[in-house]
């Protein structure tokens, strides 16, 4: 304790805390900026990141031999052509029902799952001849891929591999053939129901492999890995790493995040920091945006990938793309618990680098403290700071909360009903107009403004602090796009420069446009306004939160920090005038 | 005009009746959380005996319930209206609230604060009022702590050993209290009294309880033993779960004593330095109690924390109210998530919640740091503050 006493001894008489407190604004946009500064310079730089490396040491990727090979090429292709000839003439039901005496054949029992809005899903048990049942891992191909073109080649090595699988006899764990529509909302779908209203189960599923190589060609360039989960969840990295490994064993070659052939080999600061920046961004929008299939099975615990084939020309043969399914099947029955545990936060910056929690979450922490730095100054640094804790002042900022709260809940449900993206932009640019509309006429107490902002503030800290090991993406970004409205700042006499400061800096921190902004300029796919529709549908379909993290944990806040941005006046003033 | 006093007690009972009534399902959601529910406070262990009780069924044979026998049987009286326990519950809450304020009315000159503060404060707290929806039992024990509290400080001692007999008899922390309780009586006449009469009541109860529960001792070891031997192992805010989990064999019994002197060590110092301020001390174990008690709840600690407003003339002394009270808004906004993330999801494990039970554990300690430290700073300026003298401890 000493030490402790010394220390605190020494700041008392440098007078360190009243320095502190007089900087805050200023060190609260400088935690901000070491936070992002840290992310882009610092984690992918050199040394501060690591191989990865296969923690469950059970799980032996590429140890077995495969031998899903020209033995089997054949019957893929016959498969395949039978796929190819139903995808023209015949329904997905009747298609279902074809490739169901198929499996039915080798020994697997078939289901098929009939949801009433998303189309039928056929799914098939081989059960394992070794074990007791009670686990299963799930091979999915849905029949349509997140373009809309047709999977043949994914769908017909899915079932090749389970006829090559069922002849085995070393499965400890049941394997599961999920056939759905498409590789979203019915995909999604058939996995909520197996876990609640499906009669036949194969036990808890411990992974997921989504195979997608849509058409009919034999060859293909590189493999594609998604593996970003709805709400921030990532699958165990164990089986990332088992996918790459194994794709690399295999000699291809595996991209991250849709990266192009050409960067692949690239091992440099700028590709590191791509790959990353694409990760955050794919995180965030995970759900939102294309879905490759991997996000349908996040919540349940299931360690889902998709793999893609990419390209037509290239020199990679199909089967190959077949054992990459194979062998890492064999790696995942090996498991004799679960994937290890705390190794589900990590940041990929090449398929064989990745940044771990410890070094990369302390860049979102330093954007949550920014926020309670800027609380703490708007309590402190000024000469409200010693109004009693149950002032008229504090106790009317709670209940303004509480109102922009309940505002907030509203607007997130009303716009299931009307979902109008132009009505919610203009509403909201107009709001953040107000301040300086009525900047003549109406006018507040200063004591509100500033507990008014502490409270928007603070609020805000804690959602980003609870975000922080949900959806680390989220809450950085959201974090850095809501930081603007920290820089408002408390006017008096309608000072035009500063006011319209403020609005441009309450434009930009709105959660709405902001998101629209950014999306527009990251993700082309999602242009104009059909950024509200996907979250909407993201929440529907597939229970994807972010639309209500981004009503009910960033809206309040900013609702309030407008309205404090109203010009205010000294309560001495006022109270003269009265 | 009806007082403001009324108005606050209305407000107490209306909004608990309304969260109640209006989300029903919520008691069953809270009761599951492992912050408002423990094995010993869980209102399903309750209908649990209450049902087995009906049925002439042995209570505690079955390891499930952990309720003294005597809050069982009231709970089988109660079971064909059971749709009015809210009712019950909200009035107990409101009846705490109403004694916060008849104590804060006791000590107004020194406090300078309305009287019907306190109350507001307990009323609007939200672990209070989640903990009255969720039907957790600890409010019967909060209850009869702090009626025994405000009978002690009116000078009703005999009233108030009987209140913290009940309160030793649903759970024998309370028990603990008694030495504080003996400060307040001032006199040593009333404190071998006040000793006397609740040991009597005591053993009334636990007679009836034996002849109630078919002359069988067996309601001893699961509802009193397990408090001391923690051997229902299930996660929660305190300290202990997480250090049993894991542990040779032969070492348990070494370290489950360790805790249990760890609860009592600092009554009695509490006691006996401020027993200038017998009330004062009183919280202040209290809340040690919150802090170390093998299965304690968010119920606790807002009872707690709605001690906090009586230390009013001693607030410009806090050293790091701001710390404390982010600690704790972080606590309890975190420990859900990270127990989903370890149950629900899979991708945390146990360390991420004992991480968070940590950070609560902190800031409640935090809480009784600063308080011990401005009640001392007091002392020093002999009652009358003097702020702009800074002072350090060695």
């Amino acid at each position: 304790m000493a030490l402790v006493e010394n220390l605190h001894r020494r700041i008392v008489s440098i007078g360190l805390v009243p320095k502190f407190i007089s900087k805050l604004s200023q060190l609260s946009l400088l935690c901000c900026v070491i936070g992002l500064g840290c992310l882009v310079a610092l984690l992918p730089s050199d040394g501060q990141f690591r191989r990865t490396y296969i923690s469950e040491n059970a799980l032996l990727p590429s140890q077995a031999y495969s031998y899903f090979r020209e033995s089997e090429w054949n019957i893929l292709r016959g498969y395949r052509t039978q796929l190819d000839i139903f995808q023209h003439v015949s329904t997905i039901h009747d298609t279902n029902a074809e490739v169901s005496k198929w499996l039915q054949q080798f020994g697997v029992k078939t289901a098929v799952y009939e949801d009433e809005q998303y189309g039928e899903t056929l799914y098939g048990i081989f059960h394992a001849p070794r074990g007791d049942g009670t686990e299963a891992m799930a091979i999915a191909a849905p029949w349509y891929n997140e373009n809309g073109e047709h999977n043949t080649g994914g769908a017909a090595l899915a079932i090749t591999l389970m006829r090559y699988f069922s002849r085995w006899p070393v499965w400890s764990k049941n394997i599961i053939i999920v056939l759905s529509e498409d590789p979203k909302a019915s995909l999604r779908s058939w996995v909520t129901a197996y876990h609640t209203s499906l009669d036949l189960t194969g036990g808890s599923i411990e992974s997921a492999i989504v195979l997608d190589y849509p058409g009919v060609s034999d060859r293909f360039d590189y493999v594609e890995l998604h593996y970003d989960g709805l709400n921030g969840e990532t699958p165990n990295l164990d089986l990332v790493n088992v996918a790459v490994h194994v794709t690399e064993h295999e000699g291809m070659k595996v991209s991250l995040h849709g990266l192009p052939f050409s960067e692949l080999d690239k091992n440099d600061y700028n590709s590191r920091l791509k790959t990353m920046l694409l990760g955050i961004k794919d995180s965030v929008l995970s759900g939102i945006k294309k879905c490759y299939g991997n996000e349908a099975f996040s919540g349940w615990r299931i360690q889902s990938i998709t793999l893609k084939a990419k390209g037509t020309q290239g020199p990679h043969d199909v089967t190959t793309f077949g054992r990459i399914p194979e062998a890492m099947s064999r790696s995942v029955n090996n498991l004799l618990e679960k994937f290890h545990q705390s190794f589900f936060f990590y940041l990929l910056l090449a398929p064989r680098f990745f940044i771990s929690i410890g070094t990369y979450l302390g860049t979102a922490v330093a954007v949550s403290v920014g926020f309670v730095l800027a609380a703490l100054n708007q309590i402190l640094n000024n000469k409200y700071a010693g109004l009693p804790l149950l002032s008229i002042y504090n106790i009317w900022s709670v209940l303004a909360f509480c109102i922009a709260l309940t505002f907030a809940f509203i607007t997130s449900q009303l716009f299931f009903y009307f979902p109008q993206p132009v009505a919610l932009l203009s509403f909201n640019v107009l709001f953040s107009a107000l301040p300086l509309v009525l900047s003549t006429r109406i006018k507040i107490q200063k004591p509100f403004s500033y507990r008014f902002k502490a409270i928007a503030y603070l609020y805000m800290a804690i959602v980003l602090t609870s975000l922080l090991v949900l959806n680390f993406s989220l809450a950085l970004v959201m974090g850095v796009l809501a930081f603007p409205m920290t820089r408002t700042t408390t006017i008096t006499n309608s000072n035009v420069f500063l006011s319209l400061r403020n609005f441009a800096l309450i434009l930009a921190s709105n959660p709405f446009i902001a998101t629209w902004a950014v999306v527009n300029f990251v993700e082309p796919t999602l242009s104009g306004t059909r950024v509200f529709g996907a979250l909407i549908e993201a929440w529907q379909q597939l229970g994807c939160w972010t639309w209500f993290i981004l009503c009910l944990g960033w809206y309040p806040s900013w609702l309030l920090v407008t309205y404090a941005s109203i010009d205010a006046i000294d309560l001495e003033t006022a109270k003269k005038e009265n | 005009m009806v007082s403001s006093e009324t108005q606050v007690v209305c407000a107490c009972f209306a909004s608990r009746l309304a969260v109640s009534y209006l989300f029903p399902s919520l008691q069953q959601q809270l009761d599951r959380t492992v912050e408002f529910s423990t094995p010993v406070t869980s209102y399903r262990s309750l209908q649990e005996g209450a049902y087995l009780l009906l049925h002439n069924l042995p209570v505690y044979d079955g390891g499930v319930v952990h309720q003294v026998p005597l809050l069982v049987a009231l709970m089988a009286l109660f079971k064909p209206v059971e749709f009015l326990m809210p009712v019950l519950f909200a009035a107990m809450d409101s009846l705490v609230a109403f004694q916060l304020m008849r104590i804060a009315k006791l000590y107004q000159r020194q406090l300078k604060i309305p009287s019907y503060i306190p109350g507001i404060v307990y009323a609007a707290n939200p672990l209070v009022l989640l903990s009255c929806v969720s039907q957790s039992t600890c409010l019967f024990v909060n209850l009869s702590i702090s009626t025994s509290l405000l009978y002690a400080l009116q000078g009703h001692f005999s009233l108030a050993a009987q209140c913290i007999a009940v309160a030793g008899y649903l759970s024998p922390y309370a028990y603990l209290l008694l030495i504080p309780l003996v400060g307040i009586c001032g006199t040593t006449s009333a404190g071998v009294i006040l000793l006397l009469k609740s040991t009597v009541v005591s053993f009334v109860l636990q007679l009836v309880s034996f002849s109630m529960n078919n002359y069988n001792w067996n309601y001893m070891t699961s509802t009193y033993w397990i408090l001391i031997t923690f051997s229902k192992m299930r996660p929660n805010l305190g300290l202990w779960w997480y250090f049993f989990i894991e542990m040779f064999e032969f070492f348990i019994p070494f370290f489950k004593s360790v805790f249990n002197i760890f609860v009592i060590s600092f009554i009695l110092p509490f006691s006996i330095r401020f027993n200038q301020q017998p009330f004062y001390a009183f919280v202040l174990c209290l809340g040690w109690i919150t802090l170390t008690k093998s299965y304690p709840t968010l119920g606790d600690g807002g009872f707690f924390l709605s001690f906090v407003p009586f230390f009013k003339p001693v607030f410009g002394y806090l050293r790091y109210p701001v710390i404390s009270s982010l600690l704790l808004i972080h606590a309890i906004v975190l420990s859900p998530i990270f127990y989903y993330l370890w149950i629900g999801l899979g991708s945390g494990n146990s360390n991420f919640f004992y991480a968070i039970s940590l950070v609560y554990g902190l800031a409640i300690s935090s809480v009784i740091v600063d308080l011990t430290w401005a009640m001392l700073r007091i002392e020093y300026d002999s009652g009358k503050p003097n702020l702009s003298l800074k002072l350090t401890q060695i």
